[in-house]
């Protein structure tokens, strides 16, 4: 195994065990806040780093080749989102829901093809290198709206079954979890929009199956997005629309993705 | 030599314990006086609704003479009659045994509710106005600095805290984990009981905006608004304010349901989002079940409440084990353990001659 695939299976392995540690904590009532909880997604986010790091460095350019790396850039950015938006609303357990979305797209990468191709130095202008790391991003966004989303549906499922334990109390209240999912699809919405602003902008060839997907999806997020602002749903179905609605961005991944 | 004489809501009924209270103005002098006494070298009043204590650091003689001074002290202050003296029950501990109730009382583990977070806060006032007059010095200074240590160490690394033990705090509870927070929430009491009373003032203790109250019997509606400072509705009107309100708390004598999904579910598709709490005290019940399969609206009957606050009473418990170990390793920590187990406060009648308890009481 070579040293950017080790520090992968090293990432995906602290995402795990941070999830195996968190359900078995959750379980035994022993759950309290504790910094030491970031633990794991921050090594997990540092291996993941080094992988990038490593692979942009051998292909000569940013590692949104194919589908292996598109996978584990959202892994990354979903971590570094998770980081922000962990500290910024204060979300306990965001990481327990966090880590498995983001090891599962990483195992999924695993067993992807991931032959590295060296690449000719290319001059690019600035928007020509940030569009595609941006709309990983806001995929990062839609990503962690479905997160919140499944915290919402937990913590609605609770009260309504009135299963008061561990979990409900470290888990935050389910009005805030509606906020941040508004917020979330608000973000990666705008972001996303941006990101097809530019590529009308750009030179680089995008094929018109990548730009109807694209489209699509923020069309798709749009609806989403002005359901939400409407309050024309329940706050339980918007929870739903955002758990569901990223199964779009991602499955939309296999038109988008270049094959290798 | 560290000393704790006191008394609690286990040693001494209600009407002692107001008869012993220190007011908040007369702590300081009466610390100071404590201080005065013969070998006194430091001291510290408190004086709680549910507890009276005082701490002292003293030269090294017999204890339990000079907790008998102590106690003299405290009768006479308050003019004890020579009946309320003799029926008067404390506990009197010595070196670490004071140390460890001290360390109780600032975890909450001696509280009346489990586990409360108030008496840390009552500990650090009362300390620091013994503090500002003077009468604390050097051991009680360290021993209080430690106290508040481990009252902190213990509340952080246990679930002494976790989960609520009485209907009142299980609905504040419901509210927080469904609104956040209750400062733009507002309530609707159908039906003026006592412990739907009990909810709405624990209720707007934590924050809630404003309060409706309806009631069969108006004039009964509107004197409890005016006690609670909310709004009297006539009781045909309750459903109008349903749409506005986001908690409600029924507890009607109706033989029937009151409550039901044909006036709630309406009411929820024009709200907009907005989740409804219903907390339904009333036996027979007052809310028909089939509210709660209603998407945002939460609703708790009484068995129900009861329940959680039996699992928290129950978690707080589990939780004891682990914070008196910790209470225990801090006392070594510090040099305060002398080998002995760690026990709830001991206590005895006091007897006029004023004796130490023996040594498995405390």
């Amino acid at each position: 195994m070579d040293t950017p695939h080790l520090f992968l299976l090293l990432s995906t392995l602290a995402f795990i065990g941070g999830v195996i540690h968190a359900v078995i904590v959750l379980r035994a009532g022993r759950w309290r806040e504790s910094k030491w909880h970031s633990l794991p997604m921050t090594a997990g986010f540092l291996f993941q780093s080094a992988f990038l790091y490593l692979r942009g460095q051998a292909e000569g350019r940013c590692p949104l080749g194919n589908k292996f790396e598109v996978f584990i850039f959202i892994g990354w950015c979903i971590v570094l989102l998770y980081f922000v938006v962990g500290v910024a609303y204060r979300l306990s357990l965001l990481g327990v829901f966090t880590a498995p979305l983001v090891a599962l797209l990483q195992t999924t990468a695993l067993f992807m093809p991931a032959e590295t191709v060296a690449h000719p130095y290319k001059k690019m202008n600035v928007w020509e290198h940030l569009h595609a790391p941006l709309a990983m991003i806001a995929y990062a966004a839609f990503a962690f709206a479905c997160i919140t989303g499944i915290m919402f549906l937990v913590q609605d499922r609770l009260l309504k079954r009135h299963r008061i334990h561990a979990l409900f109390h470290q888990l935050p209240p389910i009005h805030d979890l509606s906020k941040a999912i508004l917020r979330l699809v608000l973000f990666g919405e705008v972001l996303f929009a941006f990101v097809m602003f530019i590529s009308l902008q750009i030179n680089a060839p995008i094929t018109s199956a990548k730009m109807l997907v694209s489209w699509g999806v923020l069309a798709l997020y749009a609806v989403i997005l002005l359901l939400m602002l409407c309050r024309t749903l329940t706050a339980r179905q918007t929870a739903w629309l955002a758990v569901f609605g990223f199964c779009i961005p991602i499955f939309s991944l296999w038109i988008v993705t270049p094959k290798a | 030599m560290l000393l704790c004489l006191g008394l609690n809501h286990r040693t001494t009924p209600v009407e002692l314990r107001e008869r012993l209270a220190f007011t908040e103005n007369k702590v300081p002098e009466a610390a100071q006086q404590i201080k005065a006494l013969p070998d006194f070298e430091e001291s510290m009043v408190l004086s709680t609704c549910n507890r009276v204590e005082i701490y002292t650091a003293c030269a090294e003689k017999d204890a339990a003479q000079q907790l008998a001074i102590l106690f003299d002290y405290l009768t006479a202050h308050f003019q004890l009659t020579p009946e309320q003296r003799d029926s008067l029950a404390c506990y009197r501990l010595a070196h670490a045994d004071a140390a460890r109730h001290l360390f109780r009382v600032v975890s909450g583990l001696d509280s009346m509710v489990l586990g409360e977070t108030e008496i840390f806060g009552q500990v650090k006032a009362a300390y620091s106005i013994a503090l500002k007059s003077g009468a604390t010095g050097r051991a009680l200074n360290k021993l209080f600095q430690r106290a508040f240590s481990v009252g902190k160490v213990v509340r952080n690394q246990t679930t002494i805290q976790r989960g609520t033990t009485s209907v009142g705090s299980v609905a504040v509870d419901l509210a927080e984990k469904i609104f956040g927070h209750l400062r733009d929430c507002h309530v609707l009491l159908i039906g003026a009981g006592e412990m739907s009373r009990t909810c709405a003032q624990s209720l707007l203790s934590r924050g809630a905006k404003s309060i409706f109250i309806s009631n069969r019997s108006h004039d009964r509606a509107v004197e409890l608004a005016k006690e609670m400072g909310g709004e009297a509705l006539h009781f045909e009107d309750w459903g109008k304010a349903v749409h506005d309100v986001d908690i409600i708390i029924s507890s009607t004598s109706a033989p029937h349901f009151v409550v039901k999904p044909e006036l709630v579910e309406p009411v929820m598709r024009k709200r907009r989002g907005r989740s409804l709490l219903i907390i339904d005290i009333a036996v027979p019940r007052d809310v028909d079940p089939r509210v709660n399969e209603i998407d945002e609206v939460y609703l708790y009957n009484i068995d129900e409440l009861h329940s959680i606050a039996e699992d928290g009473r129950r978690e707080r418990q589990r939780a004891m084990t682990k914070c008196e170990e910790i209470i225990e390793e801090q006392l070594r920590k510090y040099g305060y353990h002398e080998d002995s187990p760690p026990s709830i406060a001991g206590f005895q009648r006091a007897s006029a001659s004023g004796v130490l308890p023996d040594d498995d009481a405390n």
